[in-house]
C-alpha cells in the first residue's frame, strides 16, 4: 500500500479531470476506479486529489440558493446504521438528497446475530428493495467488507468499529487544506489528541494524512495508544512516518492543527483510565495548552464533543475552531463520494 | 509415479483385500526409517515391506507417492451431540479419513458436555453406526458441564475409556481445580489437556495483539495471555508430580514463542509435559486478517508495506482461538516442531455452520475446519524447505502416539509386516484445489478454500479397513 506521494505523481495531479457535477455521473470521464469506499488505505494520492476537487465542486453547489443537482435522480441510497449516530447519518442523508437520490434510512438493532436477521440477509433484503448504494455504520470492525462481498452496488463505510471512518478522514483533510495557509497539509504538524486506541477517526486519518505528507503526531494516555508505537515504526520504514507520545506539551508545541477525540465513559470501567477528571486535567484541550501551538492553529473535533473533558468549551467555540466547517465540509465530501461511486458503478 | 490405488476398490469400512504399492516412498517414523519401498497388503494385513536399495531404488523420490502410518489427531471437535449442523461423528470421521487420519481424539465440549460415561457411550454408538474404521477416542471434561467448578466423573470416565481430560474451548481457570485434576487423573495414568489462556487478559479479544490488529482496529489478544497460563500450569504440574509421579500435562494448540520456550525449559527440567501445535498456527499469520495470503515463512509482518494484500481483510474463517499470531510466533511454532518441543501437530478441527461463520468478524465463532487440509499445510512447509518430510510425518504419527501412550485400543506398529494395515497413501505431485464441495466435513470454514495444496490423499486404511479412497480423476 505504498501511498507515499512522489514528486512525479504530484505533478500529474494538476491536470486531473474534475467532474462537472451538474451532469450525469455516468457521462463523466474521471479516473475513479473504486466500487466501494471502505477505508482510505487503498486511495492513491490521485484519488485523494480527485475527491478533494469534486468536493470543491460540491461546495459550490452548497452555496447556491437551491443546493441541489440531479446527479443521482432515481437512484436509491440506503443508509443502514447499526450504531447510534446523528451527525454522520444526517450528513449522509443531506448529501444524498442534494444529489436528488431517493433515500431510505434504516436504524438496525445492534445485536443482529443474537436477536434476528444476519447482516448478510439484511444486505440482500435492502438490495432486493432497490438499494443501489449502501451507506453503512457498524460497531464491529470490518463489517462493511462483509457487506461489500454480498451487495451488488456500492458500499460506503460510515464508520466500522475501531477500524475506519473514511468520510471523516476525507472531510478532515479537506477542512485542513481549506483553512491552512497554502492549501496543503504537507509538512504541517497535525496532532490527534485523545483516545486513539478506540478511534476509527484516528486510524483513517493516519492513512490520509501520512499519504498527504503531514507531520502527524498521536498523543494520549499510554493505555489509549496501545500498539501505535509499533505502527509508527512500520510506517517510518515505509515512508509514512508519524509520531506517538504521551507528552501533551511535546505534541502541541508549534502544532498547526489539533484534533481532539471523544473520550468515552466506559474507558474507566475497563481500567484504561483512572477518571474523567484526571483525563481532563492531563489531556484536555484547554486554552492554556492550546497556547503551545501556533497562534493560528486550527482546532478540530469529529464530534460529538464532551465539553469540559477532552476539549474546553471556550476552545471549541474559539476563532481557531473549525468544528462547524467540518460539519459543512462533511456534506460536500459525502456528495463527492456518492457522485464518484455512482459514475463507476454503472459506467464500468 | 502412478499408483493405482483403485485396484483396491471397495467401500468405506470394507477390509482392504489386496493392494500392492510398488516403488513408493515410505516413511515410518516409529522405525526411524524412510526411503523407497514396496508394500504388499492382503486381507487388511501388511504382508510384506521391502525397503529398496541400489538400482531398485533409482528414480524413486520423496516428492511423488508417499505411504506413511495413519495419522493421529490429538485434538478435534466432532460437535455431536448437540451441534450436528456443524458436524456429526460420521461426517467428522469421513473428513478425518480424507485428511489421512486413522485416529482422532474428540474434545468434550459437546452439548451436553462429555462429562459422564453416558455421553461417551452416545458418541461411540454414533461412531459405530457410521461404519467408519477410523478410531474415535474421546476426552472427558475436567469439570462437570465444563463449568470450571466441580470435577467431572474423572474416575468413571477413565474406566469407560477416555484418553484424558480437557475443558477445551476454555482453560481450566481455577488453579485448585487444575491441581486436583492433574493429581486425580495422573493416578489413573491419564493426562489433563489444557487450553492455556488467561481469560482475564483476553476478554472480548479478536486478533493477535500486534501491528495488524492495531491497524485493523481489532481488539488485541496478547501473547502473554498464553505464556502466563502456561507458566501457571507448569508451576502447578511441578507441585503435583512430587505427590503423583504419573501426572501428565498436555498443552494443546500452543501458538506463541514465549509459551513454547516455557515448555522447552520444563521438558529440559524433566517435567511430564507434552504439547501440540496446529497446522494453522504454523502456516498462517495475522497478516492473513489484513488480506495477505502468503505462508507464514514468507511473511514480514507488514503486508501493507510489502503490497502483499491480495484478498479482502476481516475474513471470518480466520477467527480462531488462540488467534493467528505474528510471523515471529509462527516461526517459533515451526522451530518447536523441528526441535521436538512440540510433540505433535494436532488440527483443532473446529467445524462451524455458515450461520455462525458468515457474519461480522467480531461475531464469528472461533475455529477452523482443518482436518482435511492439515497435511497440505504441512507439505507447504516441506515444499518450501522449512520442514523435513519425515519430521512432518512424525508429528502426525509417532509424536501423537507417544503422547497417547497405550490408551489407543489399537496396536500401532507402523509399517510393519504382519500388522493390520493402518496407513495413508498420498501423492505429493498431485495438487488439489480445496473446495467447499470437496470437503467431507460439514464445516466449510476453511481459510484455504480455493487454494491449491500439494499431496492429495489417495487412500486411507484404518485397522485394515478402507477409510477413504480418492474418486476417479
Amino acid at each position: 500500500m505504498n501511498l507515499a506521494t512522489t514528486d512525479e505523481t504530484r505533478s500529474s495531479l494538476t491536470d486531473l479531470p474534475v467532474p462537472a457535477v451538474d451532469a450525469d455521473p455516468h457521462e463523466q470521464d474521471v479516473p475513479w476506479r473504486h466500487r466501494h469506499v471502505l477505508d482510505v488505505d487503498v486511495l492513491s494520492a490521485a484519488d485523494l486529489e480527485l475527491v478533494m476537487r469534486t468536493a470543491d465542486a460540491m461546495r459550490e453547489v452548497l452555496g447556491r440558493p437551491i443546493a441541489k443537482v440531479p446527479a443521482l435522480r432515481g437512484s436509491n441510497v440506503t443508509i443502514l446504521f447499526y450504531e447510534a449516530s446523528t451527525r454522520t447519518r444526517v450528513s449522509f442523508e443531506v448529501a444524498a438528497k442534494n444529489l436528488s437520490a431517493d433515500v431510505v434510512n434504516i436504524a438496525a438493532a445492534t445485536s443482529s446475530v443474537a436477536k434476528g436477521e444476519s447482516l448478510v440477509d439484511t444486505i440482500r433484503t435492502v438490495e432486493a428493495l432497490g438499494a443501489r448504494m449502501l451507506v453503512m455504520r457498524h460497531s464491529v470492525s470490518g463489517a462493511p467488507y462483509l457487506a461489500a462481498e454480498v451487495f451488488g452496488g456500492s458500499v460506503l463505510n460510515g464508520g466500522d468499529g475501531w477500524h475506519a471512518h473514511p468520510t471523516q478522514a476525507l472531510l478532515d483533510l479537506y477542512t485542513m487544506r481549506q483553512r491552512l495557509p497554502g492549501g496543503s497539509v504537507e509538512g504541517r504538524k497535525v496532532v490527534i489528541l485523545g483516545d486513539v486506541l478506540h478511534s476509527r477517526v484516528a486510524r483513517s486519518n493516519i492513512w490520509s494524512l501520512t499519504a498527504s505528507g503531514a507531520d502527524l503526531w498521536l498523543c494520549g494516555p499510554s493505555t489509549l495508544l496501545r500498539g501505535f508505537e509499533a505502527w509508527a515504526a512500520r510506517g517510518a520504514a515505509a515512508g509514512r512516518r508519524f509520531h506517538v507520545t504521551s507528552s501533551v506539551d511535546e505534541a502541541l508545541r508549534d502544532a498547526d492543527v489539533v484534533m481532539a477525540l471523544r473520550i468515552q465513559k466506559e474507558r474507566m470501567a475497563s481500567g484504561l483510565l483512572p477518571s474523567l477528571r484526571e483525563y481532563a486535567a492531563r489531556f484536555g484541550l484547554t486554552r492554556e495548552r492550546l497556547a503551545l501551538a501556533r497562534p493560528d492553529a486550527l482546532v478540530m473535533h469529529p464530534g460529538p464533543m464532551n465539553e469540559g473533558v477532552e476539549i474546553a468549551s471556550d476552545v471549541a467555540v474559539s476563532a481557531q475552531s473549525v468544528i462547524t466547517d467540518q460539519v459543512t465540509n462533511g456534506v460536500a465530501i459525502r456528495m463527492a463520494l456518492l457522485y464518484l461511486l455512482a459514475g463507476v458503478r454503472d459506467g464500468g | 509415479m502412478a499408483v493405482d490405488v483403485r485396484a483396491a476398490a471397495g467401500e468405506v469400512g470394507r477390509i482392504l483385500a489386496e493392494l500392492d504399492l510398488s516403488a513408493v516412498w515410505a516413511v515410518d517414523p516409529g522405525a526411524g526409517r524412510e526411503g523407497p519401498a514396496d508394500l504388499v497388503i492382503r486381507d487388511g494385513t501388511i504382508e510384506s515391506v521391502t525397503w529398496l536399495e541400489g538400482a531398485d531404488a533409482d528414480g524413486i523420490e520423496p516428492n511423488g507417492v508417499v505411504v506413511a502410518p495413519g495419522f493421529i489427531d490429538l485434538h478435534v471437535h466432532l460437535r455431536e451431540p448437540g451441534n450436528e449442523d456443524a458436524e456429526t461423528v460420521a461426517s467428522g470421521l469421513a473428513a478425518a479419513a480424507h485428511g489421512g487420519f486413522t485416529t482422532v481424539c474428540t474434545m468434550p465440549n459437546t452439548d451436553p458436555a462429555l462429562d459422564e460415561p453416558g455421553v461417551l457411550a452416545l458418541v461411540r454408538a454414533a461412531a459405530a453406526a457410521s461404519g467408519s474404521p477410523v478410531e474415535l477416542l474421546a476426552y472427558g471434561a475436567v469439570t462437570a458441564g465444563r463449568k470450571g467448578e466441580q470435577l467431572a466423573a474423572l474416575g468413571e470416565l477413565g474406566d469407560a475409556g477416555v484418553v484424558g481430560f480437557s475443558d477445551d474451548g476454555a482453560p481450566v481457570r481455577s488453579a485448585t481445580i487444575l491441581r486436583n485434576a492433574l493429581a486425580y487423573a495422573g493416578s489413573a495414568g491419564l493426562p489433563v489437556v489444557d487450553h492455556a489462556e488467561d481469560a482475564s487478559a483476553t476478554d472480548g479479544a479478536e486478533a493477535n495483539d500486534g501491528f495488524v490488529a492495531t491497524v485493523l482496529g481489532l481488539r488485541g489478544w496478547p501473547a502473554s495471555a498464553e505464556a502466563s497460563a502456561v507458566a501457571r500450569d507448569l508451576a502447578i504440574l511441578a507441585d503435583v508430580v512430587r505427590d503423583v509421579p504419573g501426572a501428565h500435562l498436555h498443552l494443546t494448540h500452543l501458538s506463541t514463542a514465549r509459551a513454547l520456550d516455557l515448555v522447552r525449559g520444563a521438558k529440559a527440567a524433566g517435567l511430564p509435559v507434552t504439547c501440540d501445535v496446529t497446522p494453522h498456527h504454523l502456516a498462517f499469520t495475522d497478516e492473513w486478517l489484513a488480506g495477505a495470503r502468503r505462508w507464514a515463512w514468507d511473511g514480514s509482518g507488514d503486508p501493507w508495506g510489502d503490497n502483499a494484500i491480495e484478498a479482502q481483510p476481516f475474513d471470518p474463517s480466520l477467527r480462531v482461538n488462540p488467534p493467528l499470531r505474528s510471523v515471529e510466533d509462527a516461526g517459533a511454532v515451526l522451530a518447536a516442531l523441528l526441535d521436538g518441543t512440540a510433540d505433535a501437530v494436532a488440527t483443532d478441527h473446529a467445524p462451524h455452520t455458515e450461520v455462525d461463520k458468515a457474519v461480522e468478524f467480531g461475531y464469528a465463532a472461533n475455529g477452523i475446519s482443518g482436518i482435511e487440509t492439515a497435511l497440505g499445510l504441512l507439505l507447504a512447509a516441506v515444499d518450501a524447505g522449512r520442514l523435513p518430510l519425515a519430521r512432518a510425518i512424525a508429528a502426525l504419527t509417532s509424536g501423537p502416539r507417544a503422547v497417547l501412550g497405550s490408551r489407543s485400543r489399537r496396536e500401532r506398529p507402523g509399517l510393519t509386516e504382519g500388522a493390520a494395515a493402518d496407513l495413508v497413501v498420498f501423492d505429493r505431485s498431485d495438487r488439489w484445489t480445496v473446495g467447499a464441495d470437496g470437503l467431507l466435513s460439514r464445516g466449510k470454514n476453511s481459510p484455504v478454500l480455493g487454494r491449491t495444496l500439494s499431496g492429495r490423499v489417495l487412500l486411507t486404511v484404518a485397522g485394515g479397513r478402507i477409510a477413504y479412497e480418492a474418486a476417479e480423476g
